[in-house]
């Protein structure tokens, strides 16, 4: 019955998605200035339905239907209701529908949000977004249909993979699904404003919102992944160079370049077609990504279960908005003269494009590389992390040091005056580094430039608010919270990388060990039934010498049924200033268990910054809207 | 003035080169090692029994004496470049290595470009 209803709203959202192309044509021939009335009721219908057809596959999941595929393969009775909502979006056929209610309702907004540009503009974008959400339609009815029927009906789910099981599945999809999803509007509009002349500064105007909502939702949305990784895979980590991880970062280095760009653009209506290419780039990297994963041309921890066909209709349709975005480009492209000095905020931001270009092309290559050389020479190669920290982290240093006196050159010209402060400052950082290096532990040279560089981005920011705060003037609180921000995370992450502890044991029940300053006992083991799965559970007491301080940790392994599986949870104790976290496995034919132990100073602080970052960007966006609208 | 203490301070900085450590560290080592009958885990992040047994070989050969460098190729002659998350400097590697700063070369050429066209003028 689900499936029926699925399936017939799906039917008539692609008929909708004609009629809209097809009234948008014919409402670009005449010359009124408006956009008829039957365009704004169909784009409410679309919305509506798509939403509707979301919640039946909700609905689906929720009273289990195990008549549907995706529902049978992915769901159990057995699960809490949240895991059977979140499981919607947990699998492929899930989360494209997800992908295309995004898709729509960021049309619907744009269309909607946008009044007072012109015509012909928002007309084209309409029509571009409409063949974008056409495609996904196509893709999902014929290659991954979520409401199709498996028969007879079986009487009971397959259940979801138990590492999905968690809370963190209800949201951090959807965020970063409004991310990279959302870059798909400003991909249209970039197409509708070289088709209708719609350029410089207004065309700046119309999509920096937009930039900043994706951009704002795709932080967070990366942070939320990165935390759920963290206690969930039990690898201490927060970050590994996941092709699929990479796959986020990509189109996230694109949109800060952009929005950058977009600021010179409205102020100065230069970079029109850079402004243009970025936004082209970033949906497309969207999609790339979407095609690397979900093909299985890359594997990681992300893989559902893929197949090929799926990679094949992803490529044909990223290959045709790629050859019609550089078509149109082409053909409108020209070389302007540009008009910029040395010493300028627009040089500065240049700098910004510059360096997010390089982190761009590093991350891209190291994750396409293994591809090439399988492909031309036969030989598998790993890009890791050790990679990518060695190419990237040296020139973070003079990143940081950019982007600390960028914000505050003036527009058009200015010259070298505070050059005292900044000596201040540089040699203020440099003391603070030499008090952490003498005083508690000394770390490589790397390290050391890259928390002074790090120190100067935070002071010469804080001393920004000061000067923002006396002059009471509120424009620039986000961006200085933002850039200060991304000083603080660049600081956790190296100070957590140098001051972490680690070490890798195998304890029998009983056993105490003592090892730099730590002891650590395996006090007891014992089983747990709960809902969903068996439990066996250490207690483990950790032993600050120091300061002789007491704490228990729970690490369990569990053991799911449907599907059968064994997962690992680590115990994990948050702390201002440093987590304590634990792992335990079993060893085969053996009494012993391998235990992990870690602290890892300043985690939550790690969190702390990114949402900080991405506070930022919604500030922003606050602000915009109370300016213009 | 300052400036001149800015320099002592980048001299006492320094003093860090000599704070390499020079016994290979073996948690260094298994992150850089990929476990590889898992799904992208490292030897350290990995519980399998392949991971166990190659952090024995690893502890084996520190205690042998062998740096971390010579460690790295022991394993890729046995197993392949698959196995270390860096892969090594070679003619099939070269363009990952040299293309992120070629492009990073080509960015700032074209700034300066841009900005220089202006001060001709």
């Amino acid at each position: 019955m689900l499936s029926n209803i699925g399936n017939s709203i799906l039917f008539l959202s692609v008929l909708l998605c004609f009629s809209i192309i097809y009234y948008s044509f014919q409402n670009l021939k005449t010359n009124k200035d408006s956009i008829t009335k039957i365009i704004f009721q169909l784009c409410v219908l679309q919305s509506t339905f798509i939403i509707i057809s979301f919640l039946t596959l909700i609905a689906g999941f929720l009273i289990s239907d195990f008549s549907l595929i995706a529902v049978y393969q992915n769901s159990h009775t057995l699960k809490p209701a949240l895991y059977k909502i979140a499981g919607t979006w947990g699998n492929h056929e899930g989360s494209l529908l997800l992908w295309v209610l995004i898709l729509t309702l960021f049309s619907f907004f744009f269309l909607i949000l946008n009044k007072n540009h012109s015509k012909n503009y928002r007309i084209y974008t309409l029509i571009f977004q409409n063949i974008l959400i056409l495609g996904f339609l196509f893709f999902l009815l014929f290659n991954s249909n979520p409401f199709s029927v498996i028969s007879p009906e079986p009487k009971e789910g397959l259940g979801l993979n138990p590492i999905l099981q968690d809370p963190a599945l209800a949201i951090h999809p959807p965020l970063l699904y409004i991310g990279f999803v959302g870059s798909s509007i400003y991909f249209s509009a970039a197409i509708a404003s070289m088709l209708s002349n719609y350029s410089g500064k207004l065309f700046a105007k119309s999509i920096k919102n937009w930039v900043l909502v994706s951009w704002s939702f795709q932080t967070i949305g990366i942070l939320t992944g990165s935390i759920w990784a963290y206690y969930e895979l039990g690898w201490g980590g927060f970050w590994f160079w996941d092709p699929v991880e990479n796959a986020s970062l990509l189109p996230w280095f694109v949109m800060t370049a952009l929005f950058h760009s977009l600021i010179v653009l409205e102020k100065r209506n230069l970079l029109y077609f850079w402004v243009i290419i970025l936004c082209i780039l970033t949906f497309i990297l969207s999609v790339t990504g979407t095609f690397l994963i979900r093909s299985g041309i890359l594997n990681s921890v992300h893989t559902f279960a893929n197949d090929p066909s799926r990679g094949i209709f992803i490529l044909i349709f990223l290959s045709l908005m790629i050859f019609t975005s550089v078509f149109v480009l082409f053909k409108k492209l020209k070389i302007n003269s540009y008009n910029v000095n040395f010493y300028s905020k627009e040089t500065f931001v240049l700098i910004n494009n510059w360096f997010m270009i390089f982190y761009l092309i590093t991350v891209m290559l190291g994750t396409v590389y293994p591809i090439f050389t399988e492909v031309l020479n036969d030989s598998k190669v790993s890009v890791g992390p050790p990679f990518y920290n060695t190419v990237i982290i040296p020139v973070v240093i003079f990143f940081l040091f950019f982007m600390s006196i960028g914000p505050k050159v003036r527009w058009i010209k200015d010259n070298l005056k505070n050059l005292n402060v900044i000596l201040g400052i540089l040699f203020f950082s440099i003391l603070i580094n030499f008090l952490i290096f003498y005083l508690f532990k000394s770390y490589s040279l790397i390290s050391n430039f890259i928390i002074i560089s790090s120190f100067f981005l935070i002071f010469s920011s804080l001393i920004d608010f000061v000067e923002h705060f006396k002059n009471h003037s509120i424009k620039n609180y986000s961006r200085i919270i933002s850039h200060m921000s991304f000083g603080l995370l660049v600081l956790f992450i190296g100070l957590n990388h140098n001051f972490s502890l680690e070490k890798d044991l195998n304890l029998k029940l009983g056993e105490k060990i003592t090892f730099e300053g730590y002891s650590l006992k395996f006090e007891k083991l014992y089983l747990k039934e709960f809902k969903n799965y068996k439990a066996i559970i250490g207690e483990f007491e950790v032993n600050n010498l120091k300061d002789n301080f007491n704490l228990s940790l729970y690490p369990q392994i569990r053991i799911y049924e449907n599907p059968n599986t064994l997962t690992y949870e680590a115990s994990i104790k948050t702390g201002i200033l440093k987590d304590y976290y634990l792992t335990m496995s079993n060893i085969d034919r053996s009494d012993y268990y391998n235990v992990k132990f870690q602290k890892k100073p300043f985690m939550i602080w790690i969190w702390i910054s990114v949402i900080l970052i991405s506070l930022g960007g919604f500030l922003r966006l606050f602000k915009n809207e109370k300016k213009n609208y | 003035m300052k400036l001149k203490i800015i320099i002592i301070f980048f001299l006492l900085q320094l003093n860090t080169i000599n704070a390499k450590v020079l016994v290979a560290d073996p948690n260094i080592i298994f992150k850089n090692l990929r476990c590889l009958i898992c799904q992208g885990q490292s030897v350290a992040d990995s519980n399998s029994e392949f991971a166990q047994t190659l952090k024995l070989v690893v502890k084996d050969k520190i205690r042998e004496g062998k740096s971390e460098k010579e460690i790295y190729e022991f394993l890729i002659d046995k197993y392949g470049e698959w196995i270390v998350y860096k892969p090594p400097f070679n003619k099939v590697n070269s363009l990952l290595w040299i293309l992120p700063y070629f492009a990073l070369l080509i960015g700032g050429l074209i700034i300066m470009a841009l900005v220089k066209k202006r001060s001709n003028r």
